[in-house]
């Protein structure tokens, strides 16, 4: 692809503008990107500059983007009672609820903070990890149960199912009997 | 430890000068943000909550020290005088934010001051570890430690798809913030820094002055760190914050041999006019003491300057500003007087004999 801006240098940069709430993608080479490019300043602005940055993602602007997120806006954190517009304006979160409360309005925003990024990978703090690791085998045994069921080996699918019913007692009593599978 | 030592001591752990990369990558520091499952955060949590989670995170960190292998003093915000409270932020032991803080805060710090734990800062948990040189893996994994101690005792707030839960979005995921402290003067010097700056946020990382966000480069010192924290492992966070760092040392090294190459009379020239002004001055601010130990530190690595030790230029780097000045005169001083007794500081630790005007100054013992 050819750069929009002086139409010669092949394009290495993309930049997603959102003009009037819509997204516009922009192709420019690397010379040209640098007398359009608009994040040179952000990261250089003071925390405040987060807010501002939401705020806009978010719809200040009266068009039909913000029909759409209105309804979000209103949503109310049970725990700290901040409303998803409030966590918008202040840029941080009130507690850690708000994230259960806001959860499919979150991957949006972390998306546009986190390099579009929107799931942890790395450390686990062990509680949950053997929770985790738990959750996984019961996925991985009723993937064998429905395998087992197509094949019509329902013995072994049984067996299975009773494997599954152990370890989500397990879960429930949170994960704390080894039982070793 | 009585608190008075971490007042009054200038000379912090990661001052040490040591590691291949020392000349030009001053301190390493990890910093992990926690949150404990059941209190709001410090934003909306009432003051009972913010004992009770001080409290509970004391508690491990003053209990454990057989694992921690360090012991830690707490100290309490709210019982520190302004002053007090401006000196360990300039030494980097606490943030502004927790000085400034009107809750229930407090900070735990080992006693060589590497590690401190502010606790009910903007996270109920903020592990903090700073080493000297470049070692990032070193100082994560004593930042790891520590948390791997309080995971064990504390329920933390951590979500399957989310990480760890943190009050600012931005820290979501690892909660890791890994940064490096470099001296760039080169760069800086060569007008090269504003497009280092901006290829490195493409990357998903920050370049920011020694103060932290906004604040400009004093002393030609930048911090570059990870601004992402989601998605990312923690590994792979470091080894990407690493192999930038070693490629921005490259940079500033071909910039030094360069300047020595053209430019040598001129740099010469600034260089030792610097080491004038500080060791002769009678007013000195804190933007001229910045410029001037930048020159200075540059000509020791560049060999010109000799007899002066780097570590003193650290020491006089934490020295020089507002706050521990005025601690150590002991009182409070008018812009003109701290510039006046920047100078007199300078002149006593860089230890210049003055034939001209001796004065019969006495020395301090810092």
């Amino acid at each position: 692809m050819i750069c929009e801006n002086c139409k010669q240098r092949p394009t290495k940069v993309t930049v997603t503008e959102i003009q009037n709430g819509e997204h516009v993608q922009r192709h420019y080479c690397e010379e040209c990107a640098k007398e359009f490019h608009p994040f040179h300043l952000n990261f250089e602005q003071d925390p405040l500059s987060l807010h501002q940055l939401l705020s806009n993602w978010f719809g200040i602007t009266e068009n039909k983007q913000q029909e759409q997120k209105r309804q979000p806006q209103t949503v109310t954190c049970s725990s700290c009672e901040w409303t998803f517009r409030q966590f918008i304006n202040k840029g941080k979160f009130g507690c850690a609820s708000c994230y259960e409360s806001f959860r499919e309005q979150l991957p949006d925003v972390f998306s546009k903070l986190h390099n579009g990024n929107v799931k942890h990978v790395g450390k686990i703090p062990g509680a949950f990890g053997q929770t985790l690791h738990l959750k996984k085998q019961i996925e991985s045994l009723r993937t064998l149960m429905r395998t087992a069921i197509g094949i019509e080996n329902f013995e072994e699918a049984a067996r299975l199912r009773d494997e599954v019913y152990a370890l989500e007692k397990q879960l429930e009593s949170g994960g704390e009997n080894h039982d070793e599978h | 430890m009585n608190i008075e030592h971490f007042l009054n001591n200038s000379v912090m752990s990661w001052m040490a000068f040591e590691g291949k990369y020392a000349d030009i990558v001053m301190s390493t520091r990890i910093r992990l943000a926690r949150n404990l499952t059941g209190y709001r955060f410090p934003l909306s949590f009432s003051e009972n909550e913010a004992l009770q989670v001080d409290k509970a995170v004391s508690a491990v960190l003053l209990d454990e020290e057989a694992e921690l292998e360090t012991t830690f003093s707490y100290i309490d915000i709210k019982g520190l005088s302004t002053l007090n409270r401006q000196v360990l932020v300039e030494k980097h032991l606490i943030s502004p934010k927790l000085a400034n803080s009107e809750i229930n805060g407090s900070v735990l710090l080992s006693d060589n001051e590497a590690v401190s734990v502010m606790i009910n800062e903007e996270d109920h948990i903020r592990i903090q570890c700073i080493f000297p040189g470049l070692q990032l893996q070193e100082a994560w994994r004593q930042a790891n430690n520590i948390d791997d101690i309080l995971e064990k005792q504390l329920p933390y707030a951590f979500d399957e798809q989310f990480g760890y839960l943190t009050s600012c979005p931005t820290n979501t995921g690892t909660g890791l913030r890994s940064s490096v402290m470099m001296h760039l003067p080169a760069l800086t010097m060569t007008n090269q820094m504003n497009r280092i700056v901006s290829v490195i946020s493409r990357l998903g990382l920050v370049v920011r002055g020694i103060y932290g966000e906004g604040s400009k480069a004093l002393g030609n010192i930048y911090q570059v760190s990870n601004q992402t924290t989601l998605g990312k492992s923690e590994e792979d966070i470091l080894t990407d914050l690493q192999s930038i760092t070693e490629q921005i040392i490259e940079k500033e090294r071909e910039a030094r041999l360069a300047l020595m190459n053209t430019r040598e009379n001129a740099l010469k020239d600034r260089l030792y006019r610097s080491l004038g002004v500080l060791t002769h001055a009678r007013l000195l601010s804190t933007e001229e003491a910045g410029r001037c130990l930048s020159d200075v530190r540059l000509g020791i690595d560049l060999g010109l300057i000799k007899n002066i030790n780097v570590s003193i230029l650290n020491e006089c780097m934490i020295f020089m500003q507002p706050g521990f000045l005025q601690k150590y005169a002991d009182t409070s001083l008018q812009p003109e007087e701290r510039d006046e007794f920047r100078a007199k500081m300078f002149r006593e630790r860089l230890q210049v004999k003055n034939n001209i005007d001796d004065e019969g100054e006495e020395t301090h013992d810092v």
